[in-house]
């Protein structure tokens, strides 16, 4: 593995605090400026089990959790002999090759190969200083850091932020570290690492807690929620910031009374999205077809994970495209995104708030729980954005009609409380000004004309498209195609090709539905295109070839975690080869 | 100065002849103009059902939305724009059936809107099937043999999900639906009505003879007695009451909000981000 960058695991069951001890090694990384990506494997249980928590870390751009592991805190027995096994593979995830951190009372295991067995008193340790068993962890983590030469006084400084600042609580934790990082130092030999740190810190967030920038940052007013892993990270961030945010967070009784309050407020003019995983939004599709029929926006978050039914709560998966592209019945327009990484998810998520007012109708942001829970580091964000509420009717407009026929499609909305504007809005169909058609009379003339109106809005959209974003893919043979949150995993393969002399390039589509117009033009002249996506059928794939009448080949996950750069690549490399 | 008139549209009712639920478009637009809100300080919010179809037929902003899913819309709209007039519109099937949560869940919140059911005791629109209100042994098109399952009682049920304002009305009676529609507008907090309203083409036990032989004005001596609304709540048969039930003072939804609470959320600016707020992620 490459000295200028780190992979540390922890393992160990739910409850053992696998999660808490992650989050610190990532910070401690985040805050001396290397770029991060953490990976969570873990059960739908509360205790027990086997879930792990991974940290990759470089001074170089790291785009996804990668391949290989430095080093090991194995909380238990079943976590040691599970991530040295070299027969075991937790769908792509390397075995420890380097250094495993681990309590001395674990003994009898068998010595595997390229690992550096490194047992610390763990237990004996933290009970010296606290009576709380699980600052073990603590230890090991001060262990961890000096087996990779990390400066103590970042790690102490982010646990003191993780125990709430200086108080008895966390100064028991810094000093367990502490003598876990100098039991390290004096008993075993640092790993051959050049990591750069700086003091140039980044940001460090997830996938759901970007969703809720970036819908603030879109001036989002309310937010309507209920509760489903992945969705909930959302959630949990724009819950706990309602204040600082100015926002009206509510969790009502289903998901289906969510949809229809996001749709209540915005129909009132205040800019509201609901978000969930994939059984929240189907309970969410007829309310999705009447913000379409009624021309109101509407944002709506979805994170995925694995399916059918209940399926895999915490796994990974994009199997709910089929679903989104077709939920609800009859036609209308709809605008999907699929951000590819952090900050993507904040730029999408916030141009998602004004497309959605501007086209007037549903917008739906997916993203999964790989990245909807994994975090990532951001270097900047930009916070200059300018918000556009579309066309709104003036008070007392003459003649105003809420659907009036439009070259672009788009009407002029006007906002219950404006005098003189009043008028129906209607999930039936409806004439211009919004008089219901399918009653009394149904007039076909009508009903093409209204039609095409609201489905004309698409072409306006997709006019003002930007240009389909690509990596290395100038001069490539061979296309690969990737849709959300498998970008940095797919760009990273592709350089392994690109060192192997292959020459593959990348087609990033974050805007799933409509398709960018200039995508036939980058998969022109490639000897092969290929598809990568994480589900079985190839959802995507399908949707490609129907668009533009091309030829692929696909290659899919569905094991429930995310692709890994060097089987991927490894996999491309047969698939050019057929 | 509000009139009747300002609340007239411009597309005709499609109601059958007599159907109960024009008395209702009568009594909303009268108390209205009586109460001096103003077409475009009223939201009228609707399930689907023939009842639902009354939006239409009045000037105001209305919004016909899904079956069943009438309060969650006319919520948010509240609680977006509280300066708004919020009533929520629609049937017995639509309110007992298909939105039976949000009725509950809306009626414990307390979201401070008027609630109108239309209760026929069938399904109209779909051309006469049993509903959650038809009685025992009621013969439908989907109940051949008779209805054999216990009907609701739609005002227990709003009594017992905490709705702060109960009552029940009658299309044949439309000066005494008038006071108790205007009652339940001027009500701050949930207010409940549910009207029996006949159905003149598929319901032919529940006739306005029917309740015209049956109904008595119920005079409650304390409002806010809650068991004994209850019990009166439960009468049906021979003497079916109608009249407020229970009305009592609570803060409403958002009275309680950290936020809507101080000011009506579409008057709130929204807040600019800056590397302060995000600096959490550091």
């Amino acid at each position: 593995m490459s000295k200028e960058e780190v992979v540390i695991r922890i393992g160990g069951a739910a409850g053992e605090g696998v999660q808490s001890a992650g989050s610190v090694v990532a910070k401690s990384f985040s805050r001396t400026g290397l770029s991060v990506m953490t990976y969570n494997y873990y059960q739908d249980i509360v205790r027990g089990g086997q879930s792990w928590y991974q940290v990759r870390a470089s001074h170089n751009k790291v785009r996804n959790q990668g391949d290989g592991l430095d080093v090991l805190i194995a909380l238990n027995m079943d976590a040691l002999v599970r991530h040295t096994n070299p027969e075991i593979n937790e769908g792509g995830a390397s075995p420890l090759t380097g250094i495993a951190i681990f309590d001395t009372t674990l003994t009898g295991y068998k010595e595997k190969e390229n690992v550096i067995y490194c047992p610390v008193p763990l237990s004996e340790i933290a009970g010296k200083h606290s009576k709380v068993s699980l600052v073990k962890n603590t230890v090991a983590i001060g262990s961890a850091m000096a087996s990779i030469g990390m400066s103590f006084e970042v790690v102490a400084d982010v646990i003191r932020d993780q125990f709430g600042g200086k108080g008895e609580v966390a100064e028991q934790n810094v000093s367990a570290a502490k003598e876990g990082y100098d039991y390290f130092t004096q008993n075993f030999k640092k790993l051959d690492k050049k990591l750069n740190y700086t003091n140039k810190k980044k940001y460090l967030l997830g996938g759901g807690e970007a969703v809720g920038l970036g819908a603030v940052n879109g001036g989002l007013r309310m937010y309507i929620g209920y509760p489903m892993t992945p969705a909930s990270s959302a959630l949990h961030y724009i819950s706990s910031h309602a204040k600082d945010f100015n926002l009206f967070v509510k969790v009502p009784e289903d998901e289906i009374s969510a949809i229809n309050m996001a749709i209540g407020a915005n129909y009132a003019g205040l800019r509201a999205m609901t978000g969930s995983s994939g059984g929240g939004f189907s309970l969410m599709v007829e309310a999705l077809g009447m913000a379409g029929m009624l021309e109101i926006p509407l944002v709506v978050y979805e994170a995925q994970r694995s399916g059918p039914s209940t399926g895999l709560p915490t796994k990974t998966e994009q199997g709910d495209l089929n679903l989104v592209l077709g939920a609800s019945q009859g036609d209308f327009p709809r605008i999907v995104l699929a951000p590819r990484n952090v900050y993507d998810t904040f730029l999408l998520t916030r141009e998602a708030m004004n497309l959605a007012e501007k086209y007037q109708t549903p917008v739906i942001v997916m993203s999964d729980l790989y990245l909807a829970e994994h975090l990532e580091t951001v270097d900047k964000f930009d916070f200059n954005f300018k918000i556009d509420h579309g066309l709104r009717a003036t008070d007392n407009m003459k003649n105003y009609k809420r659907y009036e026929y439009t070259q672009n499609g788009i009407s002029p909305r006007a906002i219950p409380g404006q005098p003189g504007l009043m008028h129906n809005e209607d999930s039936d169909e409806h004439s211009e000004s919004g008089d219901v058609v399918s009653d009394a009379e149904t007039d076909p003339k009508l009903r093409i004309a209204i039609m095409e109106k609201r489905m004309r809005k698409l072409d306006s959209y997709v006019k003002e498209m930007p240009p389909t974003d690509t990596y290395r893919l100038d001069d490539a043979e061979y296309a690969i195609v990737q849709w959300g949150s498998t970008q940095g995993v797919v760009e990273e393969a592709v350089d392994i090709l690109r060192n192997k002399g292959v020459r593959a390039g990348v087609i990033e589509i974050n805007r799933v539905f409509p398709l960018n117009p200039d995508i036939p033009r980058l998969l022109k002249n490639r000897k092969k295109i290929i598809v990568v996506e994480n589900n079985f059928t190839g959802q995507f794939n399908r949707l490609l070839k129907s668009e533009f009448l091309v030829s692929t080949s696909l290659i899919r996950k569905f094991d429930g975690e995310a692709f890994y750069p060097g089987a991927l690549a490894e996999e491309l490399e047969q698939e050019i080869k057929r | 100065m509000v009139t009747v008139a300002d609340f007239n549209g411009t597309v005709k009712p499609d109601w059958c002849p007599a159907c109960g639920n024009f008395a209702q478009l009568s009594a909303i637009k009268a108390v209205l103009a009586e109460l001096g809100i103003e077409p475009h300080n009223t939201v009228v919010v609707s399930g689907i059902g023939c009842s639902s179809n009354l939006p239409e037929f009045i000037k105001a902003y209305g919004f016909h939305g899904l079956h069943g899913r009438a309060l969650p819309v006319a919520s948010a709209v509240k609680w977006a724009n509280p300066k708004l007039t919020v009533i929520a519109y629609g049937g017995d099937g639509d309110g007992f059936f298909e939105g039976t949560q949000h009725f509950y869940h809306t009626a414990k919140r307390n979201v401070d809107i008027t609630y109108i059911v239309s209760d026929n005791q069938i399904f109209g629109l779909t051309t006469g099937q049993a509903s959650p209100t038809s009685e025992i042994g009621f013969k439908s098109k989907t109940t051949p043999y008779g209805n054999i399952e216990e009907p609701t009682n739609p005002l227990t049920f709003g009594l017992a999900a905490g709705a702060t304002f109960v009552a029940r009305g009658f299309s044949g009676d439309p000066k005494h639906l008038n006071e108790i529609i205007k009652r339940g507008i001027q009500h701050r907090g949930f207010s409940f009505i549910d009207v029996m309203s006949p159905c003149v083409t598929f319901n032919k036990l529940n006739t306005y003879d029917y309740f015209r032989k049956r109904v008595y004005k119920y005079e409650a001596k304390d409002l806010t007695d809650f068991s004994t609304a209850y019990k009166i709540s439960q009468e049906w048969g021979d003497k079916i009451p109608i009249g407020i039930f229970y009305e009592k003072a609570e803060r409403s939804y958002i009275d309680m909000d950290a936020v809507a609470s101080q000011t009506p959320m579409v008057d709130i600016e929204p807040v600019m981000l800056n590397e302060k707020l995000v600096e959490e992620f550091l």
